[in-house]
């Protein structure tokens, strides 16, 4: 359990420190409204480093994204981050520990939500900020073009 | 993580995310983030918990409705730390020997390998597009000769890492992932040899052989480890 920094060895404190990974800060927040949950089309946007098996694997200071079409199956799904300071065995274990399409179709089904994006999306949360921005301007233009009004954002 | 829900909220995409380490959202303030305790590695918390999985998931949906942010809600459930199973040993007779190869290893572990993916239906094995023996010969080329390109060797690595963790997963007694990874670096060849391995690569005068082996072979947790600890 990941309490505080804090609460950490310092070995992990000192490596996850906000002034060691330079952690960017911006002026204001946008926050749009939007429809209720069971109307909207939503999408995961992972930073796990994920892509399927054959794609080209995420380099040092990558900020592009990989494609995973929604009924990619989970036998095909590989991760190719480049930290080695966080825990892959739940992955091996369960994709959706990481990726949870199969949570969220779920929701789809039961109506919680209203659908889910044909295409879903992973980057690589080491990405520098600046190397990002411009991928993420361009897949915005591509979640409208599925008709995406939600995006959840899952780290690693 | 959070500059994306920045990024893609100023686009018109609204965002709900997940924090792993709120230190680190309470800087960055994207417009929703979930605070989760959970080891970094598990965002979802409980690997095969569909349930527990369904309730992190609605409440990061949940968010979604709100304008009243930046939002930093903190999740109620915690995943207790994993039994302590200390002195925990390897069941199968894997512990190397006088004169033992990495190739030696590999072959070894390849039946458990097997086991694991006939158990999961999927592997997370195949990053590199190579087959481990040729995975463990490029470590052992990287060990005696040139250094290979530092992203094949990287891929390489972490393929063979996947591999071990996923046969170790299928021995008869599995122990719990945080023994098989003690087990990883205090009893395999491999993990030997990516020890063996760091000053080499931090040594090198190749920017990209430097970073692996001084920041993306040897988790920081581990480091202790080394010879000369980076």
């Amino acid at each position: 359990m990941v309490r505080r920094l804090g609460e950490l060895p310092e070995v992990e404190a000192k490596h996850l420190s906000p002034e060691r990974l330079k952690c960017p800060t911006f002026d204001d927040t946008p926050l749009l409204s939007g429809k209720p949950l069971g109307a909207r089309r939503v999408v995961i946007i992972s930073t796990a480093g994920l892509h399927k098996r054959g794609d080209r694997p995420f380099d040092r200071d990558d900020g592009s994204y990989r494609v995973i079409p929604a009924e990619t199956p989970a036998s095909e799904l590989v991760m190719s981050h480049i930290s080695v300071n966080f825990d892959r065995t739940g992955f091996q274990q369960d994709h959706n520990v990481v990726f949870p399409i199969d949570r969220l179709r779920e929701l789809t089904v039961d109506g919680t939500v209203g659908s889910m994006a044909s295409v879903h999306y992973s980057f690589m949360g080491a990405f520098p900020v600046d190397a990002a921005e411009p991928h993420a301007r361009h897949l915005a233009g591509m979640l409208k073009a599925d008709k995406v009004d939600a995006a959840l954002l899952v780290p690693v | 993580m959070g500059a994306l829900g920045h990024f893609l909220e100023r686009q018109g995409i609204p965002t709900a995310g997940i924090s792993l380490v709120r230190e680190h959202t309470e800087i960055i303030r994207p417009p929703r983030a979930l605070w989760v305790t959970f080891e970094l590695g598990r965002p979802l918390g409980k690997p095969d918990d569909a349930a527990f999985q369904t309730r992190v998931l609605r409440a990061q949906l949940d968010m979604l409705t709100r304008t009243d942010g930046p939002l930093l809600v903190d999740y109620p459930e915690h995943v207790e730390g994993e039994v302590d199973l200390t002195g925990w040993a390897c069941p199968i007779g894997l512990a190397p020997r006088p004169g033992d190869t990495l190739g030696a290893e590999i072959a070894r572990l390849t039946t458990w390998y097997d086991r694991a993916v006939a158990a999961r239906a999927r592997t997370t094995v195949g990053t590199s597009g190579l087959d481990m023996p040729a995975a463990g010969r490029l470590v052992t080329e990287a060990l005696e000769g040139a250094l290979p390109p530092a992203l094949a060797l990287k891929l390489a690595i972490d393929d063979l890492r996947a591999f071990y963790l996923e046969a170790a997963s299928a021995f008869p007694d599995p122990g719990t992932s945080k023994t098989r990874k003690a087990w990883f670096w205090d009893e395999t060849l491999f993990g030997k040899a990516l020890l063996a391995l760091q000053p080499k690569l931090a040594a090198s005068a190749d920017p990209n052989h430097k970073a692996l082996g001084t920041l993306t072979m040897i988790p920081a947790t581990e480091r202790y480890r080394l010879e000369t600890p980076t």
